[in-house]
C-alpha cells in the first residue's frame, strides 16, 4: 500500500514537471509579446493568455432569423435557381429533375447545392446532396433541418 | 476514386478557393478549377484518370496555401468588390 502511494506521488510530480514544462515556453512567448507590444509589466502576462483572441470572430447578427415557412424556402430555393447561370428560369419549376429536365450535369449539381448551403447557412453532406436531385427536394430537405413542416 | 470521391474533390477546391482573399486570385481559381474539371468530364482512361485526380490533389494544396498566405498579407478589398 505504501509503495503504491509512493508510486501515485511519483507519477504527480511527474506530470506536473511535465506540464510546467509545456506551459512555460507559451507564457514566455506571450508575455514577451506583450512587452514588445506595449512595454507593460510581465505581471499582465497571465490575465492576457485567457483573454487574448486567437481567433477572430465571425461576423454576428444579435437578431434572431426571420421565420421560415415552407412558402419562403420554395421562393429562395427557386430565386437560387434562378441565379445560376445554366439553368434555363422558363423551364425551371419545383419538379424539374435537374439532370434529365435542365439539362446540368454532376459538377452543375454540385454547384447548385453550394449555393443552397450559402443561402441557408448549413452544410449539406455528400450523401444527401446526391439525392436532392429537383428543387422539391431541396425545399423538403431544408424544411427537415429547420424543424419545419406544414 | 469513385464518382462520389471526385465530386467532393470538385467541391473542397471550390470551397477552398472561395477562401482566397484577394479578388483577382479567386476568381481565377474558381474559374480554373470549374473549366479544368468540365474539360476532362469525358475522360474514360482510368490512368489518365488517376493521373489527373494526384494533379488536382496537388493543386488543391497550391489553393490551400495561397488563401493562408493571401490572409498573411491582406490588402484592401478592390473597388468593385463593394
Amino acid at each position: 500500500m505504501a509503495g503504491l502511494a509512493k508510486n501515485v506521488r511519483m507519477l504527480t510530480r511527474y506530470y506536473s514537471s511535465t506540464s510546467a514544462i509545456m506551459t512555460r515556453p507559451v507564457v514566455k512567448t506571450i508575455s514577451s509579446y506583450n512587452c514588445s507590444r506595449r512595454g507593460s509589466p510581465v505581471k499582465n502576462a497571465l490575465p492576457l493568455v485567457s483573454s487574448q483572441r486567437l481567433v477572430t470572430p465571425h461576423e454576428r447578427s444579435y437578431s434572431s432569423k426571420p421565420p421560415l415557412t415552407l412558402k419562403l424556402i420554395k421562393e429562395r430555393v427557386i430565386l437560387v435557381l434562378n441565379l445560376y447561370d445554366k439553368i434555363n428560369p422558363e423551364k425551371l419549376s419545383l419538379d424539374s429533375h435537374f439532370i434529365n429536365d435542365l439539362g446540368l450535369d454532376s459538377l452543375d449539381h454540385v454547384e447548385v447545392i453550394m449555393a443552397i448551403e450559402d443561402e441557408f447557412g448549413f452544410e449539406i453532406p455528400d450523401a444527401d446532396a446526391e439525392k436532392l436531385l429537383r428543387p422539391q427536394d431541396i425545399v423538403r430537405y431544408v424544411g427537415d433541418k429547420e424543424d419545419i413542416y406544414e | 476514386m469513385s464518382r462520389i470521391n471526385i465530386l467532393n474533390l470538385y467541391k473542397t477546391m471550390l470551397k477552398e478557393s472561395k477562401k482566397i482573399p484577394s479578388y483577382n486570385f479567386r476568381k481565377y481559381a474558381l474559374r480554373r478549377v470549374h473549366d479544368g474539371f468540365k474539360e476532362n468530364k469525358g475522360l474514360r482512361d482510368p490512368d489518365i484518370i488517376s493521373e489527373k485526380i494526384t494533379e488536382c490533389q496537388r493543386n488543391l494544396e497550391i489553393i490551400k496555401r495561397q488563401a493562408i498566405i493571401g490572409h498573411l498579407y491582406n490588402a484592401e478589398k478592390l473597388v468593385i468588390e463593394h
